[in-house]
């Protein structure tokens, strides 16, 4: 009895010793950063430069203004409009993907991961030649006669959510396959069978199935779509304002870090806040391991 | 056998990770040179080593506030020359991390084209020298464009519409508002600052993109076909083509210093006053400049800049220099009330 109790101790210490690093790391790295966010967020901030330990509420009133409220609802916005194409065009992608042989499946997924081995950056400026003035775009509308002088199409609102679906597309595709993957197609069939109809077979028994990994990937798209404003600078110009760059402004331009970090923290709530939601109205327990 | 191995190459590991920190013992050939990317062409900094041994170590920023963060967290030290724009040198000089000049070190400091010394930053030229200055100008393509350009006040006319480019710098944007309504870009005035901000409003319609890296590109490439550009995109865009036209505002003319200065604990600041002399011999000078494409800042190297060049990189003889104005750092609520009406001319934009 004393020899099992001392076994379970020592292994007890060994799950804690082996997991320690992990702790200290998140500690350090995930744990330490935020409280550090949140601290500065209520500090003020000094004349020109740096802060002044002085604890005021005056950031988290300053989002109040309808500029920076306005930037809030331009964000999600646009968070919700790439997710709803991402989920359009990613959905069946990643079922029918599931679908294939496994000699296919290997293609596709190499195919799709190929682009990641450049800089999204780059990718971004492969858009800029697409959409410019006298760009591949227009070149080709116009040889094809259906315009007859250059569109604006670059630094503009579609550009921005044709960046973004793009840049997304790809996490709601895993997302998706992964579920579609494990689903039992003989469920669908059995389905068909009892004299269910297509639709009715899809819509209750597949996409119940493959409801986590939709979720998954929403949560993949939806909240780093909210952050993205390198997106938003490149392909709209800057006219497209997102949390994302006024952070960044804020930091660079304004010197202003306490108001910086408000942002930062009200921002980390609203997402937190997100997926809470998902969870709860979707009844989704397991987000495929993700939350 | 495994594990042998294993430790072999942690220990491997650890031996490589310290001698990074032997490797950049204290020599007392070198100069840590701590600006942005590209500030100077690879054969005067080689000219430099080979002329006095010092080996130059050239370590970058992107943006100015990242610079100062850097230099806050070496106390002044780690680096010998910084060069950066003027109003974070006002702040660096405030936090007490840079150190006074000896200009009697600087055989060639008379070179240095007055214009530019005596700024707000630096009234007394104890700390700095300046290496390049910018000039906001509107640049243009007269082709394209149906109006003549003559100054800020242009840009709003109707014909312009979605055909305008700005640079990203929000005191640069609001300033053209407070030039328009007679104002000083350096105001103080809340209620000045807002109704800067409803001029632009009536702007927006105008404005194409608003953007801080190669605005030039898109005026090149005729995106837009007005763009108010820093100065070595002014540069840029006239060399690929000459036809346009560069319009020095008429509501007066804002401009800005890049500036050299010597960290406050600099460790081989002897080594940065031998730098600073080295590029401000006019032949030196006037190769930095042409590559550079900033004004030059150094009298006696303007006439050896090439022919080609010197249109961009020299004043007009004729210009006023009393319309000139830096933009200088202001208080934190004018501040505040610039970012709020930039982020709401940039929201009336994309719409």
């Amino acid at each position: 009895m004393a020899k099992e109790t001392s076994l379970k101790r020592r292994q007890a210490r060994g799950d804690f010793l082996t997991t320690l690093p992990l702790i200290l790391f998140t500690v350090m790295f995930v744990v330490g950063p935020l409280v550090y966010v949140v601290v500065l967020s209520f500090l003020t901030r000094a004349e020109t430069w740096g802060t002044v330990p002085e604890f005021t509420l005056k950031n988290y009133a300053d989002i109040a203004q309808p500029v920076y409220l306005g930037t809030f609802w331009q964000s999600l916005r646009l968070a919700f409009l790439s997710t709803l194409l991402v989920i359009a065009i990613g959905y069946p992608f990643g079922y029918f993907m599931a679908k294939l042989g496994p000699k296919w499946k290997r293609r596709t997924t190499l195919l799709l991961m190929i682009p990641f081995w450049t800089s999204s950056l780059i990718r971004l400026y492969g858009w800029i030649i697409i959409f410019r003035a006298g760009g591949v775009f227009d070149s080709l509308l116009m040889a094809l006669h259906i315009t007859s002088e250059p569109l604006k199409l670059l630094y503009t609102y579609p550009a921005v959510v044709v960046g973004m679906v793009y840049a997304l597309l790809p996490f709601m595709i895993f997302a998706v396959y992964s579920s579609a993957e494990k689903l039992d197609f003989s469920l669908v069939e059995a389905a068909r069978d009892l004299g269910a109809s297509p639709m009715k077979a899809f819509f209750t028994v597949s996409l119940k199935l493959t409801l986590p990994g939709l979720l998954s990937g929403v949560v993949l798209t939806f909240v780093p779509s909210m952050g993205l404003f390198f997106i938003a600078d490149i392909l709209g110009g800057n006219k497209v304002v997102l949390v994302g760059n006024l952070i960044q402004d804020q930091l660079m331009k304004a010197h202003n870090w306490p108001f910086a970090a408000a942002l930062s923290v009200v921002l980390l709530v609203l997402t937190t806040v997100i997926i809470w939601l998902y969870r709860k109205l979707s009844g989704v327990k397991d987000l495929e391991g993700l939350v | 056998m495994k594990k042998m191995f294993a430790l072999v190459l942690s220990a491997l590991l650890l031996v490589t990770a310290f001698a990074g920190c032997s490797g950049s013992s204290q020599k007392n050939g070198e100069l840590v040179l701590f600006t942005w990317e590209g500030m100077f062409p690879q054969e005067v900094l080689d000219g430099f080593t080979e002329e006095t041994g010092i080996e130059v170590t050239y370590s970058n920023f992107d943006y100015d506030e990242t610079m100062l963060a850097k230099l806050e967290t070496a106390k002044g030290g780690d680096y010998d020359l910084i060069i950066a724009d003027d109003y974070i040198i006002e702040t660096a000089i405030q936090e007490g991390l840079v150190q006074e000049l000896d200009t009697g070190k600087l055989e060639n400091y008379g070179c240095i084209n007055p214009v530019y010394q005596g700024q707000f930053y630096d009234p007394e030229d104890k700390y700095t020298v300046p290496y390049g200055a910018g000039v906001q100008t509107i640049v243009y393509n007269p082709q394209a464009v149906d109006i003549e350009i003559k100054g800020y006040a242009d840009l709003w006319d109707p014909s312009l519409e979605d055909d305008v480019g700005v640079i990203g710098s929000y005191r640069v944007v609001n300033g053209m508002a407070l030039k328009v309504l007679g104002e000083s870009y350096n105001t103080e005035d809340i209620a000045a600052i807002e109704a800067a901000g409803e001029k632009l409003l009536e702007l927006a319609p105008n404005i194409r993109l608003i953007k801080d890296d190669n605005t030039q590109d898109d005026l090149i490439s005729g995106e837009v076909n007005a763009a108010v550009l820093y100065t070595s995109q002014v540069t840029m865009a006239k060399m690929a083509n000459p036809d346009l036209k560069v319009v020095f505002p008429e509501e007066g003319i804002g401009f800005g210093i890049m500036a050299q200065f010597i960290p406050s604990n600099a460790p081989h600041a002897e080594n940065a006053y031998k730098f600073m002399d080295y590029i401000l011999r006019p032949e030196i000078s006037a190769q930095c400049f042409e590559y550079l494409g900033y004004y030059c800042t150094n009298k006696d190297a303007e006439e050896m800049i090439s022919e080609e060049y010197r249109d961009f990189l020299t004043l007009p003889a004729d210009i006023d220099t009393s319309s000139m104005e830096m933009i200088e750092n202001i208080g934190a609520d004018a501040v505040a009330a610039h970012d709020k009406v930039f982020n709401e001319f940039r929201t009336a934009c994309g719409q």
